[in-house]
């Protein structure tokens, strides 16, 4: 599976970052040989809609699941509208190697509703 | 540095309007200092010397000079945006409206046509960008905005759709109703919200002359120095109103600031209970109680407008 991974760097060392729209890039891995590419957000620094946008790039990039902290409730219409799946709980003390890693072990459920405020530019904080 | 911004060529069309009235804005930056209750007895002074006046409530999201006035808001009409609609046999699913898009409203899942997930402001570039001619403009509503009529006051009142955004959009609308339905006023005098964001700058567009209401607290001064600031980038001529005048400090700072912009104080207006006694009833100062210190203030500066605004 194609995976996407908030990431606060460009190496499967780096560690995650929990939001979405607004996190520094996307790790697109495969789950099954660890092969991944990089994908830098062009959304975040977006004055609105960054969760939205966020949706669109890795969409593009071929993502069929996001794994992240937590996800706004417009990004989470909009990647439900395209059939991506979000995984939400991922901890930014937690490297994205180690997250893929537990993501296999069963360690994240799929989310039905999103947790995450309402994504204005990052200003309200959902509960976790 | 606003002010190299802004050459007179800009500034010209910014304060254009379609009427010669002149037009009084009454601000103030800081909330809760009295605007309202300024404006509405400016109109009322005004009034009983005899002019006709258009008074306009621009503090879209919490309009207020109708209940001051003791009015019911009347004859409505609605404020609209455009919102897209895209039509799905005509999209060809280029996907340049994504694009396009400042507010990333629209998103577009895989080999499907976009769809409409984020907040709209209504610009319309995805109209423009779509080449398959597909997005039709719907509409939806921001606000509102109301006429009240009396004999020489007409009250013009804008309202916001509580959870809308587009406070500046209904500010522009509530002005445009203004210039096409005022009946041929002396002076039109706009009431806008506090702060000094785009809402207040709309409303006091095209203003001659403009208010701040202030009061004597060093919050009362750090936002008179903002509404100076944004008042002198738009060469607008101010004036500032010292309301609650006797509050006890912060005197001298208010001075330097005032100073500092090369305005002047041109009322002051004492604390007064027959002010609150008014304000309780719902009836303005200058008509309850004409002979209050507060009521001479006001009357004092609605002759000064008069005299240089109304012939």
């Amino acid at each position: 599976m194609k995976l996407c991974i908030t990431s606060t760097g460009k190496d499967m060392d780096s560690r995650v970052d929990e939001h979405f729209g607004r996190a520094s890039c996307f790790m697109i891995v495969d789950t099954a040989t660890m092969d991944f590419e990089v994908v830098s957000n062009t959304a975040q620094a977006a004055e609105q809609g960054a969760g939205i946008s966020a949706a669109q790039i890795i969409l593009d990039k071929g993502a069929e699941a996001l794994l992240t902290g937590i996800v706004g409730p417009k990004a989470f219409s909009a990647l439900r509208a395209a059939n991506v799946k979000v995984y939400e709980g991922a901890s930014g003390a937690d490297s994205v190697r180690g997250t893929v890693e537990k993501f296999n072990r069963g360690e994240y459920s799929e989310a039905s509703v999103p947790s995450g405020g309402p994504g204005r530019g990052g200003r309200f904080r959902g509960g976790r | 540095m606003i002010g190299n911004i802004m050459t007179a060529e800009v500034l010209t069309v910014i304060h254009q309007k379609p009427i010669k009235t002149p037009i009084i804005g009454i601000t103030g930056g800081k909330g809760g200092v009295g605007k309202s209750t300024v404006a509405i007895n400016i109109a009322e002074s005004l009034v009983q010397m005899g002019h006709k006046v258009s008074l306009v409530d621009a503090d879209v999201d919490a309009p207020d000079d109708h209940i001051l006035l003791n009015m019911s808001l009347q004859n409505p009409m609605d404020v609209t945006i455009t919102t897209p609609l895209i039509n799905d046999e005509k999209c060809s699913k280029c996907r340049k409206c994504v694009d396009v898009c400042r507010m990333n409203a629209l998103f577009q899942p895989r080999d499907s046509v976009p769809t409409l997930i984020g907040e709209c402001n209504g610009c319309e570039a995805c109209i423009l960008v779509c080449p398959d001619d597909a997005i039709e403009r719907g509409e939806k509503a921001v606000g509102k905005t109301y006429m009240n009529e009396t004999e020489n006051l007409t009250l013009f009142t804008g309202e916001l759709i509580p959870g809308s955004e587009e406070s500046s959009f209904v500010v522009n609308a509530l002005k445009a109703r203004v210039y096409n339905e005022a009946n041929d006023p002396d002076i039109i005098i706009i009431d806008t919200s506090p702060g000094t964001h785009c809402n207040v700058i709309n409303a006091l567009k095209g203003s001659d002359e403009a208010y701040a209401v202030t009061e004597p607290t060093p919050l009362g001064i750090h936002d008179l120095d903002l509404i100076l600031k944004l008042l002198k980038a738009f060469q607008i001529r101010s004036n500032v109103i010292l309301n609650r005048s006797d509050l006890p400090g912060v005197k001298e700072q208010m001075d330097s600031v005032i100073k500092e912009y090369g305005t002047r104080i041109s009322a002051e207006i004492p604390m007064d209970d027959l002010l609150l006694k008014s304000y309780v009833e719902g009836i303005p100062v200058v008509r309850m109680y004409p002979e209050s210190e507060s009521s001479k203030r006001i009357l004092r500066i609605s002759e000064e407008i008069a005299g240089k605004y109304i012939k």
